[in-house]
């Protein structure tokens, strides 16, 4: 084998620990061949050593010392180059005297590393040849490469290629001796991105608008276009939904009982949010602590519910510390996979056995989290003016006290000539009134006798129903779940093995060593400074991932393809420097996530074709280089809002309660407590998808069987499975079968390419109207609402 | 000719009723070689395999290992005595602010030795009396949660967390499954109520979807969205279907998009299920006998005994998991769950038939291929509870399940508990044992079926060392 065979192999195994290791394509290879050749086949720690260190070593010799066999830790050099009793893991460009590789080449299964009792095979040859050659080389270490600040370089020269991603894309293109495909067609390209930026097809006449702009000016169309939908209301609940997928937001306690919950003010202050474009740190800030800011405003407040989204036990017979400190944990592992992109949650009973977080550190991350009263807050509609009704009840409330001291002869009076007959007609809560006796009744039981009797008119019923009136309205606002700190900290101690009725040391809250350091203004540091460390400048992790979480929404993947773990078993980024780029692009744009939606869509890279053509298919079958792009199942709310937009039944009412749009029969009898569905009227029936009440123990079939997450936990990325229940249901559900029969509508009333055209925004071809004339109108319309293009973002 | 194209035909020629009409079949075989993904094709395990298929006898609430397995004299003897402390130190139990009491319940219920094996079983089972030599039943089962939901979760899906995968769908994740008109995980259910935790007990959790349990009902559909629409014709149903193939296949042809294939593959599946799911649960074929045999009285009403039949005929069709909860088994005493008479009235709807299920897959050869366990999330203490009437707490430390079937030694008794049934003496079987177990006699290695998640390889036996238990194995 040569040398550039280890290069080869190297990246092929670059996604440390998944199966999807395997599908690594052989262009990225031979591209990297290409980069080797220039770098005289310099072996490079993090891209060739560690993958293969952390996935077969660091388990046993890692950085959890507790885990560590024979004291030999091979995460640093130190440690691995430390001498041990005369034996030396490795020993720098001496091969005889390491160790490490005399243990991987040994053939006695007694000696032989990785031990045969862990179930790993033996390293191939091509993993060892990389060993040997970066022993040989003098076994440099580099930190990992997610924990050191993002590196900003200019972009590559590309001929042909303006826009900063297509430079970096396409560079690594052409080292792979592959090109670009070209521009999805207009038809494809507005459906595209309307369904991208906001969740909604194109109707046909934006269709065909779009595609006569272009005709003549193709930029300047697609960048009204583009303007106009980040500009749409509809923009804030696609990407609201993208939030609240990692805020796990449902809208009930979940565990057995699932009882409802009401925080969905949180969900719409995330749509608004997004809709105004408000910056990522402060969109941070506000969610982490908002409570915590001077003057915080009801709308920061409101903002806190983000780590209210946790569940609440609420079976018989539990240990209620328990479940909230499992809450506690689940804020912790929540920050830290959001945020950071870090699997911080694994330190939660033993040191981190791949990165180096000490169990101890994560349990300071969980001290601030550990000193929440858990209040709701009462919200009413910005019209009402709470303060005035309130001064106004107060003044109603004494006025009314007063007269009824003053007038208590007229009810004496009123009581003594109670005959039999009257006592009948009077309800039962005036008749126990009446029992009790007279000195001992409450100003407000005296009120409701007023009410029964002599007050039925004159004074009295005036101000009477005024304060009713004024209570009622005071009662109307709706409540939201939010984070209050408490004034003296809970104490928080690490948890042996995360066992909570283990308390070991206590600690106070800080962060991870290995990150940017942490500065606190005060003694106690709260949320407020949590949330000011993640949106720090020097925080190297929290703009790179969310950067690649955006990039991940538009091409199925993220430049770093495990999204919630930067961490050394994650996977590398397929492009480093464009990932770095664009995560100080973010901060350059002073964390406008807008300014990131429109970079990206704007680039070739995302506009063109997503045809995979034969020669693509060979050298790059899973598309890592980005030569095309890909084809994307909707995400189920969205095949919902696709369905109901063609069938003209959508509405588009944003914000609000959610809603009970038809689901099938029984469904709802399968937890512990049967919850009533009561089906919504109206408008309501036909809400978007991410308006539908959830149950996280029962939640809505139809969009669970396309993927749609219960809110258990944080969800940073959804999976796209493909079963006959998605069948079933496109087929079937009451709900879609209504839609079917409203699209049928369309077609007798505009003709079948009109629909045809509201599903997928192109027009059908003669042999597709072929197929679809077979079929009677109904029938027509359930075809083509079940087409796997209508479902698909091409 | 590339062997998936090849398939794609034959499937499309061989299973379809319509031909491929106006589909320009030259440019799809032009085209490169689309992948016909079946995720739940069967696949190989890791080592040779005693058993193909799962059925799992939940009885949800904790019954009561004290009154149906464990003959305990001493615990009679002792009534109403407290428990020796040193049994319950540092121990956490639920409803410790209310209920939960420290003196000991004699049980009321007369057990007999049956069979060669001589097994202790109580009055309340007498079927199963009569089926412990083909069963091996473990006494010292032992779980970490003694809540409802979390338990039930551990002992499906291996964590008291929700969201991870159930052990139906790891099994169906691993192997496939061998039919191709059912889902490969059914669970089917009665008693008053859904069982606590509801869904995810059957979840895929970080698994695809096409994994999870697909709840059989006894109302209505029986798969959720599985009848067509009611102005639906057959006919149109198979128009529509054909139609969708047609208009998809076409798109895979000029995207190159093997999704779209899987797509045409799940359509064509579904439109099996129309038929074979109300077959399957159409039990008017059975004989007379069968139905006596599982007492069944009414085969239109849903009901445990029903549901045992179901499970054979699953089975028989080749489904890879096949779960039954039957709920309301937490006789904590007061008047709706007690000892006296509630827990007889649990054991009278499932004894005949659990034992009936055994019978049946024995004679229809099915037994050996098939793994039948029976028993709930944890067992009940041997202290009483001060309630109206009589009852028992939740208790995690030792508890009792049997296994059936599938290379699992008939007329065993494993584990021995201490004189109140307290804790294990000898041999305690962790969930997570229990867990390696079954996966070792379906041909997996609990250590190798993984799947990378949040930067953990998550199994469903966790991260401490889980042993599979060679001693009930034949």
């Amino acid at each position: 084998m040569t040398v550039k065979d280890v290069f080869f192999t190297t990246y092929l195994l670059m996604p440390p620990g998944s199966m999807k290791r395997l599908f690594l394509p052989l262009t990225l290879a031979s591209l990297h061949l290409a980069n080797a050749a220039e770098s005289a086949l310099q072996i490079q720690f993090n891209r060739d050593v560690r993958p293969i260190l952390s996935e077969n070593c660091f388990a046993c010799h890692g950085f959890d010392p507790k885990h560590r066999e024979a004291k030999l830790r091979l995460d640093t050099f130190e440690g691995a180059t430390e001498n041990r009793r005369g034996s030396r893991g490795i020993v720098p460009g001496n091969l005889k005297d390491s160790d490490v590789w005399q243990r991987i080449i040994s053939e006695d299964k007694d000696e032989l590393m990785p031990p045969p009792k862990s179930h790993k095979p033996p390293l191939s040859a091509r993993q060892r040849e990389v060993i040997k050659t970066w022993i040989e080389q003098g076994a440099k270490y580099e930190r990992h490469w997610s924990f050191e600040a993002p590196q900003r370089i200019t972009p590559p020269a590309v001929v042909g290629a303006e826009h900063p991603i297509d430079r970096f894309i396409q560079d690594r293109l052409a080292a792979a001796k592959l090109k670009p495909s070209p521009l999805a067609d207009s038809a494809t390209l507005i459906r595209r991105v309307s369904l991208d930026l906001t969740g909604l097809p194109p109707t046909p006449g934006e269709v065909d608008a779009f595609v006569q702009a272009s005709a003549k000016d193709s930029e300047a169309a697609y960048g009204a276009l583009v303007d106009r939908l980040l500009k749409s209301p509809h923009h804030g609940e696609r990407w609201g939904r993208w939030w609240l997928d990692q805020a796990r937001y449902a809208d009930s306690n979940g565990y057995s009982i699932d009882a409802p919950r009401q925080i969905w003010k949180f969900r719409d202050w995330v749509i608004e949010a997004l809709n105004k474009d408000m910056p990522f740190d402060q969109f941070t800030i506000e969610q982490l602590a908002g409570d915590l800011l001077p003057n915080a405003t009801e709308s920061q407040k409101i903002a806190t519910g983000f780590h209210r989204n946790t569940q609440i036990n609420q079976e018989g017979g539990i240990d209620k510390e328990q479940f909230r400190i499992d809450s506690v944990f689940d804020r912790v592992a929540t920050t830290g996979s959001v945020w950071l992109g870090l699997t911080i949650g694994c330190a939660q009973c033993h040191d981190h056995k791949f990165d180096p977080i000490e169990q101890k550190e994560y349990y300071r991350l969980f001290a601030f989290l550990n000193n929440q009263d858990e209040p709701t807050l009462k919200v009413f509609d910005p019209h009402v003016d709470v303060s005035g009704l309130t001064a106004e009840f107060k003044e109603v409330d004494a006025k009314l006290k007063a007269y009824i001291k003053d007038h208590q002869a007229d009810l004496d009076a009123w009581e003594a000539g109670i005959t039999p007959a009257i006592k009948k007609s009077l309800n039962g809560t005036v008749n126990k009134i009446l029992a009790v006796p007279k000195a001992k009744r409450t100003i407000e039981q005296k009120q409701t006798l007023f009410a029964a009797g002599v007050g039925g008119v004159g004074p009295f019923r005036e101000l009477n129903d005024r304060h009713k009136e004024l209570d009622t309205l005071l009662n109307q606002g709706v409540t939201t779940m939010v984070m209050k700190e408490l004034p003296k900290p809970r104490k928080t101690n690490v948890f042996i093995k995360g066992d909570f009725t283990r308390p070991a040391d206590e600690v106070t809250p800080g962060t991870p060593k290995v990150l940017h350091a942490f500065e606190s203004p005060s003694q106690q540091p709260n949320r407020l400074d949590l949330a000011t460390w993640l949106t720090s400048p020097q925080n190297p992790l929290t703009a790179r991932v969310i950067a690649n979480r955006i990039w991940q929404q538009y091409f199925g993947r993220g430049i770093v393809e495990t999204e919630n773990d930067f961490g050394t078993q994650g996977t590398l980024p397929s492009h480093p420097e464009l990932l770095d780029w664009m995560a100080t692009e973010m901060l350059a744009q002073k964390w406008s996530l807008k300014a990131m939606h429109k970079l990206i869509v704007t680039s070739h890279t995302y506009r063109q074709s997503s045809a995979n053509l034969p020669e693509l298919r060979e050298h790059d079958p899973n598309n890592y280089l980005l030569a095309r792009q890909t084809r994307l199942r909707l995400d189920a709310e969205v095949v919902r809002d696709v369905c109901l937009t063609a069938s003209g039944l959508l509405s588009p009412k944003l914000g609000g309660p959610p809603v009970y749009p038809p689901i099938p029969d029984g469904v709802m009898g399968q937890g512990q407590v049967k919850r009533v569905w009561a089906v919504s009227k109206g408008e309501d029936k036909y809400r978007r998808g991410l308006y539908t009440f959830v149950y996280r123990a029962s939640p809505p079939p139809s969009l669970t069987v396309f993927d749609a997450p219960e809110g258990f936990s944080s969800c940073t990325r959804r999976i796209r499975s493909n079963t006959p229940l998605q069948a079933l249901t496109l087929m079937n559900d009451s709900g879609f079968y209504e839609f079917a029969t409203a699209l049928e509508k369309v077609i007798k009333k505009d003709g079948l390419e009109t629909a045809f055209k509201r599903c997928t925004a192109r027009n059908p071809k003669p042999d597709e109207l072929a197929v679809l004339t077979k079929l009677d109108s109904l029938n027509q319309a359930r075809t083509l609402l079940n087409l796997d293009e209508t479902m698909t973002r091409e | 000719m590339n062997n998936l194209l090849h398939q794609t035909r034959r499937h499309f020629f061989s299973r379809c009723s319509v031909g491929l009409g106006s589909i320009a079949l030259g440019s799809l075989m032009a085209a490169p070689a689309p992948k016909m993904r079946n995720p739940l094709e069967p696949k190989k395990p890791h080592i040779p395999a005693r058993a193909k298929n799962v059925i799992f006898l939940f009885m949800a609430g904790g019954p009561s290992q004290l009154e149906l397995f464990e003959h305990k004299p001493a615990l009679t003897k002792l009534n109403g005595k407290p428990i020796p402390e040193s049994y319950t130190k540092g121990k956490r139990f639920a409803f410790m602010d209310s209920s939960h009491r420290s003196d000991l319940l004699g049980s009321k219920i007369q057990f007999k030795q049956h069979g060669q094996s001589g097994a202790w079983v109580s009055d309340l089972l007498p079927h199963t009396a009569k089926i412990v030599d083909d069963i091996s039943i473990v006494t010292t089962c032992k779980t970490d949660l003694f809540n409802h939901a979390p338990a039930k979760l551990y002992m499906n899906t291996g964590s008291g967390l929700f969201g991870r995968p159930s052990m139906g769908a790891w099994v169906t994740y691993g192997l496939g499954s061998e039919c191709d008109d059912l889902p490969g995980f059914v669970v089917l259910q009665s008693g008053p109520r859904g069982p606590r935790g509801g869904a995810v007990l059957w979840g895929s959790g970080v698994l695809p979807t096409t994994y999870q349990g697909v709840p059989l009902r006894n109302q209505g559909d029986p798969i959720v969205n599985l009848s067509t629409p009611k102005d639906i014709s057959v006919a149109q149903q198979r128009q529509v279907v054909d139609s969708v193939r047609e208009l998809n296949l076409k798109r895979l042809v000029e995207t190159g998009d093997d999704e779209i294939a899987t797509r045409i593959n799940a359509y064509e599946m579904a439109y099996r299920m129309q038929t074979s799911a109300p077959e399957l649960m159409d039990t008017s074929g059975e004989s007379q006998a069968t139905m006596d045999m599982y007492g069944i009285k009414d085969p239109k009403e849903a009901s445990f005994a029903r549901n045992c039949l179901l499970a054979r005929r699953l089975v028989e069709r080749g489904v890879r998991f096949v779960q039954l909860y039957d709920t309301n088994w937490d006789h904590h005493g007061g008047p709706t769950e007690n000892l006296e008479k509630h827990l007889p009235m649990k054991t009278m709807d499932i004894d005949q038939a659990c034992a009936a299920l055994v019978k049946d897959l024995k004679q229809r050869g099915l037994l050996d291929d098939t793994i039948v366990i029976w028993g709930g999330e944890f067992g009940r203490t041997p202290m009483g509870e001060v309630r109206e009437s009589t009852g028992r707490n939740h208790h995690i430390d030792a508890f009792t399940m049997w296994f059936a079937g599938g290379g699992f030694k008939g007329g065993t008794v494993y584990g021995q508990t201490d004189e109140f049934g307290f804790g294990a003496v000898e041999n305690p079987v962790h969930v997570h044992d229990i867990h390696a177990t079954i996966l070792h006699q379906l041909g997996i290695e609990h250590e190798r079926l993984t799947v990378r998640s949040q930067g953990l390889d998550f199994r469903l036996t966790g991260v401490d060392p889980a042993k599979v238990l060679k001693g009930i194995l034949a």
